[in-house]
């Protein structure tokens, strides 16, 4: 298969992944799109030597979750922007109560730290510990002391809300 | 809501978006490639202008060097042609460190690290060069005088209007410069605390 159709189809495959880490670290729908893009980029900048030996999904996480903070960091700084014509981002046509969830779930974890952020979100993912640890550059061992200090913090903040 | 209670919704989400897929192979290629046309038009324009003004200025400060018949005249031009080698290149310097980030086989802690290491970098560069400008002036102006005007700045007399001037310009970089380190401060200090938790986590 050509190394283009190839990534199409694995990104295409994926894009809810995507689509997640970018809500994850945005606040609106343009710098969305605008990251989401960032990600695609630094994924096909990735692929050409990608060699397969890690899942796809974690080489994926790796590489969106790198772009999104520094994407987050940078943008702050210097207000970067690029053209966002023909980036279409998955619709949400969610349930009501089940998009106030997930309002309420997003914006208790942007409270987070950004390498707490990443953990939770790789757990929810349904990630294992030493998938996390593989990913983040964490040991096991701390994987599972933060994730307890996380889960902490986020029954306070959704407490609040 | 629980732990359990989010891992639910966020399954629900997950399970939903699945089934939308939206991207076409045209809208995943034109992004690369739109990516890739961007990241020349928005490489750091600003400083890359800066610096090359500063290097137009060291030329011709340089071409001009014969005329400085002083000793305190040949200092200033050396000093300003240095800073004004130099100091672009070490912003540019640090500009480069942060773009050239490698995202996509580093690990989330350590891009953390990197990042947080490499603007600590920036950020000194940025503050001593808002510190070096207010001298930078006081050595361009006496120097640009003698070349330009064949007139020794520490000789002439100075109107009102011209030292005020100089004045006010050096009064307000200082206060820009105390601001900025302010923000200096309280940036470092918070990425200083971020680096410490973070490489405190190697058990």
């Amino acid at each position: 298969m050509h190394i283009e159709q190839a990534f199409t189809k694995i990104i295409k495959e994926n894009e809810g992944i995507m689509y997640k880490v970018t809500r994850l670290y945005t606040n609106n729908k343009d710098d969305q799109k605008d990251l989401y893009q960032e990600v695609v980029y630094n994924l096909w900048k990735g692929f050409k030597t990608f060699r397969g030996d890690a899942k796809v999904s974690t080489w994926m996480y790796r590489i969106a979750l790198n772009t999104a903070v520094f994407y987050s960091k940078k943008k702050k700084k210097r207000g970067y922007k690029v053209p966002l014509d023909g980036v279409i981002l998955v619709q949400e046509t969610y349930d009501p109560v089940l998009e106030q969830r997930l309002k309420i779930l997003y914006a208790s974890i942007k409270h987070l730290k950004d390498i707490d952020k990443g953990i939770i979100f790789l757990f929810l993912e349904g990630r294992k510990y030493d998938e996390i640890a593989g990913i983040t550059g964490l040991t096991t061992s701390n994987v599972g002391t933060r994730m307890a200090r996380i889960k902490d913090k986020l029954k306070k903040e959704i407490i609040k809300k | 809501m629980e732990l359990e209670e989010m891992q639910t919704v966020w399954s629900q989400m997950s399970d939903q978006l699945e089934q939308q897929q939206k991207l076409t192979d045209k809208i995943i290629i034109d992004m690369t490639q739109q990516k890739f046309k961007n990241r020349f038009s928005t490489l750091s324009t600003y400083e890359i202008i800066g610096a090359i003004i500063c290097f137009v200025a060291a030329v011709v400060i340089v071409l001009n060097l014969d005329k400085m018949n002083t000793w305190y005249l040949m200092m200033a031009s050396i000093l300003s042609i240095l800073s004004l080698v130099v100091m672009p290149i070490l912003s540019l310097r640090s500009l480069f460190g942060m773009k050239n980030l490698n995202l996509t086989t580093d690990s989330y802690k350590d891009t953390l690290v990197k990042f947080i290491k490499k603007k600590k970098q920036m950020l000194l560069v940025q503050q001593l060069g808002a510190v070096y400008s207010v001298i930078l002036m006081w050595l361009v102006v006496p120097v640009f005088m003698m070349a330009f005007n064949n007139k020794d700045f520490f000789q002439t007399e100075k109107s009102t209007g011209l030292l005020i001037f100089y004045t006010a310009i050096t009064i307000g970089i200082i206060i820009f410069a105390r601001w900025g380190y302010g923000c200096y401060k309280s940036i470092t200090a918070r990425a200083e605390a971020d680096l410490q938790e973070l490489e405190s986590t190697q058990v």
